[in-house]
């Protein structure tokens, strides 16, 4: 190898190098001219999405605190039923109201309709709260016959919560027939109260 | 074509309360004749203590008076100097009993073992009439068979007089009220050993012996649904059988044991479903908008006899075995519940609404021979039969809380099963326990 090639080399390297080592070419962004008129706009923004930002969080404190207060309000209401032979715990409230029925009938009568309304707006509000309707009858007529009719009282009852919008997999049913009076009487008027679909919280 | 049938079936459905009227004040249940039965006192042999003896006679009077079939003359109604004559009288003293007015004639003795522990029974049954000896047999064994025992003699007696074997080796299963549960309990025919068969606090309702005797199905609410269990006669070995969400109650054992016919909610109303015994394969027979319950077998086990409101109001269907050829069994009345298919005859009794009141009727299977049998005030609900169709189980508030009582088939000699306080229902006879 010759003096000149070797110093050619060199170059050739050093130019490489060079061009290896040389960063992309610095760019200098030009800032923008910020006059004082924009900058008290802006600062007047932020303090407007800062109220706005309180405000909010203010109202969903506020609807933590009703809904708080709320379950408590179910929470005070709910009354634990022990039933002897039968399992699992379960609750009854005084907010989730009976309705009853005609004799031999299990349609919704149009005067239970609203209750069952309120009901619904119950379980709407509570959405982990799980039900279970209880179709009941009077003691006359024969117990299997009784036990079918309370069976369709309570899938009645259902269906119309169904459709007032909640989902079928928070309400089951069960048939009692003319097993469970709640009012033990001979007449007309135990009768009556007896005819009912009855609610209970299997999960609240 | 169509206008005409339709006229027909008009016809027929305005006719029919009228065709009620007619036949509710037509009944008149034919009068059993009950052939008189003299008792003579029954003989201790040897060393045998007389209450023994005393007992097997109580035992005997009772179940030939259950049996409907005889009027009993024992030895209180029997003339002074045949009050003491016991034992087994040779023929050529026959002649004197004829004057207590008695056709036949039943006398027996009891031996105890010097051990204590077993017993020999012998009867004879005379004919007084004929005055000739009818049959005579003995029986023996361990005393605790001895009711059992006895049980047969009364058979055998109905057996001879009557030309079928009696049923007082059956029992009756039934709930019973308890707190504010239902328990299944049973008894024997003449109300003795009365048992609780389940203690789980629970509801547990319709009971149903399986044709083997061996097992009762019933429904309870142990896991808070109706499912169906199976429990031992003894009480024990509670197996769940079905239980599917809704209704699993009300179940007709095939006169086979193969297959148990029941009330089943899981598609949100009651239909009629078979299921075999291994819990497995539902099929669902009966299809419509109606509630269907009560299902009972034909004893040829062909055909099912159900409850369906699909017309508007509980009446009695029948259907084949598959869920078809579904025809309507009554007319009269709007409330029709509870079939239950004689093992004997071509008769369903069922539980009919008259006046605001219930009452148990029979009927033919093809509609025809309605017949009222019971008509006491309170509730006369659940008939069910025995298994020679020679009886009926009922439930009747006809004294306060509801009690099983007993009747022959055409509504004579109703009686209740067992001195209890009541709170009993849904009665189930057993097979003959041998």
């Amino acid at each position: 190898m010759t003096k000149k090639s070797l110093i050619i080399t060199i170059l050739i390297l050093c130019i490489g190098l060079l061009m290896i080592g040389c960063p992309k070419k610095k760019v200098l962004r030009e800032e923008p001219s910020v006059t004082r008129e924009e900058a008290a706009k802006r600062e007047e923004a932020a303090k407007r999405e800062e109220a706005t930002r309180r405000e909010e969080a203010a109202l969903k404190e506020e609807a933590a605190g009703r809904e708080e207060a709320a379950k408590k309000e179910l929470e005070t209401s709910l009354v634990a039923k022990k039933e002897p032979g039968i399992e699992g715990e379960v609750f009854e409230s005084k907010l989730l109201k009976d309705i009853r029925f005609d004799y031999d009938k299990y349609d919704i009568r149009p005067e239970d309709a609203p209750i069952l309304k309120e009901n619904a707006a119950l379980l709407k509000k509570y959405s982990k709260v799980k039900i279970q309707i209880e179709g009941h009858c009077d003691e006359r007529g024969t117990n299997e016959y009784n036990l079918a009719l309370g069976e369709r009282r309570a899938n009645s009852t259902k269906t119309y919560i169904l459709t007032l919008g909640i989902p079928s997999d928070r309400i089951s049913t069960i048939s009692y027939g003319e097993e469970k009076p709640v009012d033990p009487g001979h007449n007309e008027e135990a009768w009556a109260k007896n005819r009912r679909a009855h609610f209970i919280i299997t999960s609240k | 074509m169509m206008k005409y049938l339709f006229l027909f079936f008009l016809i027929f459905f305005i006719a029919s309360p009228f065709a009620e009227a007619r036949i509710y004040l037509d009944i008149n249940a034919p009068t059993l004749v009950q052939i008189p039965i003299i008792l003579a006192k029954w003989k201790s042999l040897d060393k045998t203590p007389p209450p023994l003896s005393e007992k097997v006679y109580e035992i005997l009077a009772n179940d030939l008076t259950l049996s409907g079939f005889f009027k009993v003359i024992d030895v209180p109604r029997l003339p002074h100097s045949l009050q003491e004559k016991d034992g087994i009288p040779n023929t050529l003293s026959l002649q004197e009993w004829i004057s207590a007015g008695g056709e036949i004639l039943l006398a027996g003795e009891t031996f105890m073992e010097p051990n204590g522990l077993n017993f020999r029974l012998k009867f004879h049954l005379i004919d007084l009439v004929e005055q000739k000896h009818i049959i005579g047999k003995q029986y023996e064994g361990p005393l605790q068979t001895l009711r059992p025992a006895v049980h047969r003699i009364a058979d055998e007696v109905v057996l001879q007089i009557t030309g079928e074997k009696g049923v007082h080796n059956t029992k009756i299963a039934y709930a019973v009220l308890q707190g504010v549960g239902k328990e299944i309990f049973i008894a024997d025919f003449d109300g003795a050993n009365v048992k609780q068969i389940t203690q789980n606090q629970s509801i547990n309702l319709s009971p149903a012996w399986s044709p083997d005797g061996k097992k009762i199905a019933f429904t309870s609410y142990l896991k808070r649904n109706p499912d169906l269990y199976l429990i031992d006669v003894a009480g024990k070995n509670l197996q769940p059988f079905s239980t599917y969400p809704g209704l699993n109650v009300s179940p007709s054992w095939s006169p086979d044991g193969k297959q148990i016919a029941m009330m089943m909610g899981m598609e949100g109303k009651s239909e009629i479903f078979l299921i075999d015994t291994n819990g497995k394969n539902p099929k669902k027979l009966t299809k419509g908008q109606g509630n269907e319950a009560s299902p009972t077998w034909s004893p040829d086990g062909q055909q099912i006899a159900f409850v369906s409101d699909r017309s508007g109001s509980p009446q009695i269907y029948i259907m084949t075995r598959d869920g078809s050829n579904v025809h309507r069994l009554t007319f009269e009345g709007n409330y029709n519940t509870n079939p239950s298919w004689s093992p004997r005859e071509d008769r369903i009794a069922f539980c009919a609404r008259v006046e605001g009141r219930f009452d148990v009727f029979a009927i033919g299977s093809d509609g025809s021979g309605l017949r009222r049998l019971t008509s006491n005030p309170g509730n006369n609900e659940s008939p069910c039969w025995s298994p020679d169709g020679r009886y009926i189980a009922f439930s009747s508030t006809r004294k306060g809380s509801s009690k099983i009582f007993i009747m022959n088939a055409n509504g004579f000699n109703q009686r209740a099963l067992t001195p209890s306080k009541g709170g009993e229902s849904s009665p189930s006879w057993s097979k003959r326990f041998e």
